[in-house]
């Protein structure tokens, strides 16, 4: 059987770094197919590629047979290839039917004529969605369902979901499954992308596991298990030479006094009654998937969020409840939050390293002189450039011009001027090379060993593992399991996150 | 925070679940580390004498033979034994599930005391010597027996008390009322008084000393507590019969869900704590949240749990023990300490474990 789409030995690069490599796939008529990965495995990059949102490096793409490269999404989407993001591409103030028309408007349209032939289009799928409503109005699952509509409409044959039941409630993920059965008898092509691997292993025909960028296996989904796909997800060849070995007991540091306990706090759907405490004197290694709501709750202890008003929980610093509506007041009380966006939330990019240090002297009102001092703040570059080994010509380079790991040491050392009780580091070292990654290690150690209670949040196994002297495992918004380093494996963290 | 109390009044009062963690970590101590030396029906109450350590299980008084030898019967009552205490004398006291308290010496009954010795409370839930003359009583409930726990807990009554009996003049002493479920007593030689257990209010209090003040020396804890013994360290053991959740603590908020719960549904099946649970498919807390393709989540939420608490001289928690949502030793009621080993009564799981105690 010719596949629908053949990717050859494809390599997608971002400056110089390559999201993936030489990656083989096939996609067979009329099959469902798995595509799973840990965060940052490129599954994304993979199906942004064959649906014409980004382009590839290397290798080639074969569409039914014939060699392809779509420029743009709307080639794809014309010559059959539809992707279905996880946040919809959906205009919220306009109505689903001039949703589902967008794009494809004659050049004189009769709204009641749209709306008619909306109707009648969303009821063949059984779809129940009035065309009428504005997109804003529906909740997650019709919007998925309108977007899904959508690809249906301009005769996709292969329809990307990228991790569709993200958002869904059981029952609407019953009914999200019963129209991918009905797609695929229809002689729809789906590659699925999800976290959830009972989804994959129960609606799959075939999967394919990415790891690092590079395909690890393709399979029947008969020949999977759940422990199957998990090893093949995290299995990594790489982390004994970049990480240490696992620790023993002896080499975990004992707790110190309780610096934070949060108990029951809730933020919407978002953040639910999640619980947990943070010693000082250890490093707390806290793991989830994307969407588990581990940075919006350490951005609730850091006053970033706010916690809900009615039945929100309590948090404790060191036995004083405390509720931060404002990040600098949980700055004086010494709690720090090292942002896992540095470009976003980080720096000042067109600030100098010293400007951007000094910034963070001057946020928590630590700084010795009345006014904006210069030698206060070439003083403070000069040895925080010398503590982190933040390598830039001058004091006076601009954050903008250092590599990832440079940039991220000046987000840490901003953080750390503050003199902190309490750091919470977000993904400390994604997007930094390997080096960096060495040294933002060794130091996140050594604010541990000087004893400061410090939260290292991560979605890479290997780094949890390496650096946590207690691992908490978030899932659906609160610490579903804790784990000792010295007994936890790479299965059982994923396990409970997954789980 | 200042206005935060002032909210409460408008918004209600939030009502935490302290975490599991630091010394309360989970691991799976009861269900891999301990050895089952019985399997017995719903042991419970255990306490040690000079020579021997006793249990009960449901009417029968047991005694534990060493070295390998199988139970003995030590006596029978024609009530469920609900406390039990053993003095260095010899002498023990039976608390009955239909008030009375019986003191014995070996085989023969010195003195029994009914619910009109304590003002009508009929409600033993644990009993403690605190020397040759003096027996400490909780009295669990105003209202109800002791095998009746979880009515009193759904109703949320507060009217237990703990009780001083001389034993020479029968002469009981309410020392403290309106305590919401006292169920564990330990002699606390420092204050001349005692340590309780409140369950309902997962603390543990200090009172009846020389000053006449009551003291909570721990709260915050994440399961209703149950009895306490001594340790050979000097501090003590807890245990805690059932954990707390968000769902049960929802429905304890819930006054016209709960009537409505208690009245018409059966008592098994309510959304309460429990000693034991998943045996039956009518019971609350199923489906995904708690297994998933076939494996039970240890972290699922439960109605019942296994957790045994180490606590220093300060009454600080050093170390737990614990079986999981998926294990099997739940409704932890009883332990005592004897030769660098801590004996545990799983009244849910029916066993009784033995664990080792590391210094």
């Amino acid at each position: 059987m010719t596949p629908i789409i053949e990717m050859q030995k494809v390599t997608k690069a971002y400056h110089g770094a390559p999201a993936i490599k030489d990656v083989d796939f096939d996609l067979r008529p009329g099959e469902i197919h798995a595509l799973l990965g840990e965060n940052g495995a490129g599954k994304s990059t993979l199906t942004k590629i064959m649906a014409g949102v980004v382009e590839a490096t290397a290798g080639r793409m074969l569409y039914q047979g014939e060699p392809v490269q779509f420029a743009t999404p709307s080639q794809a989407l014309a010559a059959g290839i539809a992707m279905v993001f996880q946040e919809t591409s959906l205009v919220p103030s306009m109505t689903v039917a001039q949703n589902l028309y967008l794009g494809s408007e004659s050049f004189l349209n009769r709204l009641r004529g749209v709306y008619i032939s909306a109707q009648q289009f969303l009821q063949s799928l059984n779809f129940p969605v009035d065309p009428q409503a504005t997109v804003a109005s529906l909740g997650a699952a019709k919007r998925q369902m309108v977007e899904i509509a959508r690809a249906v409409k301009h005769n996709a044959a292969v329809i990307i979901f990228d991790e569709p039941t993200a958002a869904l409630t059981p029952e609407e993920k019953r009914h999200f499954f019963a129209l991918m059965g009905r797609l695929k008898q229809r002689g729809v092509s789906i590659i699925f992308i999800s976290h959830a691997i009972e989804e994959a292993l129960s609606h799959s025909d075939r999967i394919t596991i990415l790891r690092d960028g590079e395909r690890v296996v393709t399979d029947d989904t008969p020949s999977f298990n759940r422990e199957k796909v998990i090893r093949a997800m995290v299995g990594r060849s790489l982390s004994t030479e970049i990480y240490k070995a696992r620790r023993t007991s002896n080499q975990l540091r004992p707790r110190g006094e309780m610096v934070l306990s949060v108990q029951d706090i809730s933020m919407a759907n978002v953040v639910r009654n999640n619980s947990f405490s943070i010693y000082e004197g250890q490093i707390t290694g806290v793991f989830g998937l994307i969407g588990s709501g581990r940075t919006e709750t350490f951005k609730i202890v850091s006053g970033i969020f706010k916690r809900d008003f009615l039945h929100g929980g309590e948090i404790e610093l060191r036995g004083r409840p405390v509720r931060y509506r404002v990040p600098a007041a949980a700055v004086k009380d010494g709690i720090i939050y090292v942002t896992e966006d540095r470009k976003l939330e980080g720096f000042f990019e067109t600030m100098s390293i010293a400007e951007n240090l000094y910034s963070g002297l001057l946020a928590a009102g630590l700084e010795q002189a009345l006014f904006v001092s210069r030698r206060e703040m070439r003083a403070l570059a000069a040895e925080w450039r010398g503590k982190l080994n933040v390598r830039a010509m001058t004091d006076n380079a601009k954050v903008i011009e250092l590599s990832g790991g440079n940039q991220q040491k000046v987000v840490i050392g901003k953080g750390l001027v503050q003199r902190p009780r309490l750091v919470i580091f977000d993904e400390p070292t994604r997007g930094v090379d390997v080096g960096a990654i060495a040294e933002i290690h060794h130091f996140i150690n050594q604010l541990a060993d000087d004893g400061l209670a410090v939260v290292v949040i991560s979605s890479y196994l290997p780094e949890i593992m390496n650096l946590s002297d207690r691992i908490l495992v978030c899932r659906q918004g609160r610490v579903v399991e804790e784990l000792s380093p010295e007994d936890a494996t790479e299965e059982k963290i994923m396990y409970a996150a997954v789980h | 925070m200042i206005f935060a109390s002032l909210f409460d009044v408008f918004r209600g009062k939030a009502v935490t679940i302290p975490p599991m963690d630091g010394a309360l970590r989970p691991n799976t101590a009861l269900d891999d580390s301990a050895s089952e030396i019985l399997e017995v029906s719903e042991p419970d109450n255990l306490c040690a004498s000079a020579e021997h350590v006793f249990y009960s299980s449901g009417h029968d008084l047991m005694r534990l033979e060493g070295h390998g030898e199988g139970p003995a019967a030590a006596a029978r009552f024609d009530a469920p034994i609900s406390a039990l205490a053993c003095s260095a004398e010899g002498d023990l006291a039976v608390g009955l599930d239909d008030g009375r308290v019986i003191i014995r010496n070996g085989t023969a009954e010195r003195s029994t005391l009914g619910p009109a010795d304590f003002a009508g409370f009929a409600c033993p839930t644990a009993l403690a010597f605190a020397d040759a003359h003096t027996l400490w009583v909780c009295q669990g409930s105003a209202t109800h027996r002791p095998s009746d726990w979880v009515v009193d807990l759904m109703g949320k009554n507060a009217s237990g008390s703990i009780w001083r009996v001389d034993l020479a003049s029968r002469r009981c002493e309410r020392v403290a009322a309106d305590l919401a479920f006292p169920y564990g007593v330990l002699p606390d030689p420092q204050s001349g008084g005692v340590l309780v257990s409140e369950s309902w209010r997962h603390r543990l209090l200090r009172m009846g000393g020389g000053n006449g003040a009551r003291e909570i020396v721990l709260d915050k804890l994440p399961g209703y507590p149950a009895r306490l013994s001594g340790g050979a360290d000097g501090g003590a053991w807890l245990c805690l019969f059932a954990p707390r959740n968000r769902l049960i603590e929802f429905v304890l908020q819930e006054d016209a869900y709960r009537a409505d719960m208690m009245r018409s549904i059966e008592r098994d099946y309510w959304i309460a704590p429990a000693l034991s649970s998943g045996a039956a498919f009518l019971e609350p807390l199923q489906c995904g949240g708690v297994k998933t393709m076939g494996i039970h989540k240890p972290w699922s939420p439960t109605r019942s749990y296994g957790l045994v608490v180490r606590l220093d001289p300060n009454l600080r928690p050093v170390a737990s023990f614990h079986s999981r949502a998926n294990g099997r030793r739940h409704g932890i009621t009883s332990a005592v300490e004897r030769d660098r080993r801590v004996f545990v009564t799983s009244k849910g799981g029916n066993a009784i474990l033995s664990l080792p105690v590391m210094p």
